[in-house]
């Protein structure tokens, strides 16, 4: 076979790709890819003892693009309709919502608790996942590994899970703007906790905005 | 890295629901089926192991209005209904343009207890000391006394007669 057969045979090899905007310019129903896959899980409240905590946390589905986000996100129950023990997990790539996940273990998470009713949490939940999936709260490559939302009896809790938890810089970037994605003022403190004291019965939050 | 704002973001927004890669219907169910029992096992706790709203804090509080007692030097006491003490809070700043039978005070039947020091019924001893003395037996009787008193109750009957 000569170097010019290859040549074509190579060329006709094509391995099918979704088509995007950066592939047309010209097609409007193209997709627009994020930066990373992410994955989104639910944690089903247990409703019986024998139930472990690797049955109730699951992978719901992933997605690529901005309009498989929409999809997705108007699809499922908003977290106000969610019942309690609920939890939701975005996660970016194969990352386990879960400390034990080698990619977590170093890192910590920003935690902000809203305690009541909060009418307003499923758009300040909107607004966490679009900071996040935007990659816009996250100025370094990659710091974020995911953000959860806790559905519980007094309230919810909004959570930014970082990859490390002492590049104090870099993590106050990342709390400054997540403050301001859940609209907190002065009077309401944002905490990091490192993973490593989550086992700890009282832990101390490492940074306090 | 590929970056968007919230507003590039929401601008993406379809207006219409796109297809997802996932059993919704199946997702909704679990949450739905997930809700009713919980909403049961609620109901089953409130039913069987509802605990008093005081259960921590004791027993309710419940405030009555004291009656007035006073207490004379003698040891009678006056006892003043919570009525006669209330203020009109109905009363405005132009109460002078009230009535004048308004401003009249509320006469009020007094009630006059007659406090025991001895606190034991079952004993012999009269409840006032006072008692002691008027029971005591006159062991002198005086008989001009006595006619004086016989006259001057016909004079009192006649009076009222006349």
């Amino acid at each position: 076979m000569s170097v010019e057969e290859v040549t074509q045979q190579t060329g006709d090899l094509n391995i099918e790709e979704q088509p995007t905007v950066f592939s047309s310019e010209k097609e409007f129903e193209l997709k627009h890819p994020l930066n990373s896959k992410w994955t989104l899980w639910y944690t089903k409240p247990p409703v019986d003892k024998s139930e472990s905590w690797s049955d109730l946390l699951r992978p719901v589905t992933s997605f690529t693009t901005v309009e498989e986000f929409w999809a997705i996100h108007n699809a499922i129950p908003k977290p106000r309709y969610l019942p309690f023990k609920s939890d939701y997990h975005l996660f970016r790539e194969d990352i386990r919502p879960e400390w034990e996940d080698a990619t977590n273990a170093q890192g910590g998470k920003w935690t902000y608790q809203f305690k009541g009713k909060t009418p307003e949490i499923d758009d300040l939940w909107m607004r966490s996942l679009l900071a996040v999936i935007g990659e816009t709260i996250d100025e370094d490559e990659s710091e974020i590994n995911g953000v959860v939302i806790n559905i519980r009896k007094n309230g919810y809790k909004i959570a930014i899970w970082t990859k490390s938890a002492d590049n104090e810089e870099a993590l106050t970037r990342i709390g400054s703007k997540f403050k301001t994605v859940l609209k907190l003022g002065e009077d309401s403190p944002l905490e990091f906790f490192p993973h490593s004291t989550a086992s700890e019965k009282h832990p101390q939050p490492s940074l306090i905005l | 890295m590929i970056r968007f704002t919230e507003d590039e973001l929401l601008q993406l927004k379809p207006e219409t629901d796109g297809p997802v890669n996932f059993d919704v219907e199946n997702f909704v169910a679990i949450i739905d089926k997930v809700k009713e029992i919980q909403s049961l096992q609620e109901e089953e706790f409130q039913q069987f192991h509802r605990r008093r709203s005081s259960h921590h804090h004791g027993r309710p509080k419940i405030k009555h209005l004291k009656p007035k007692i006073t207490t004379d030097s003698e040891g009678w006491s006056t006892f003043e209904g919570a009525a006669a003490r209330r203020k009109s809070t109905a009363q405005g700043a132009n109460s002078d343009d009230e009535a004048p039978a308004a401003k009249e005070p509320v006469v009020i039947a007094q009630e006059t207890l007659k406090v025991k020091p001895n606190k034991h019924i079952s004993s012999t001893r009269p409840a006032d000391s006072r008692d002691i003395v008027a029971d005591k037996p006159t062991m002198n009787f005086n008989a001009f006394a006595a006619l004086n008193s016989e006259e001057e109750e016909e004079e009192e009957e006649e009076e009222k007669r006349g």
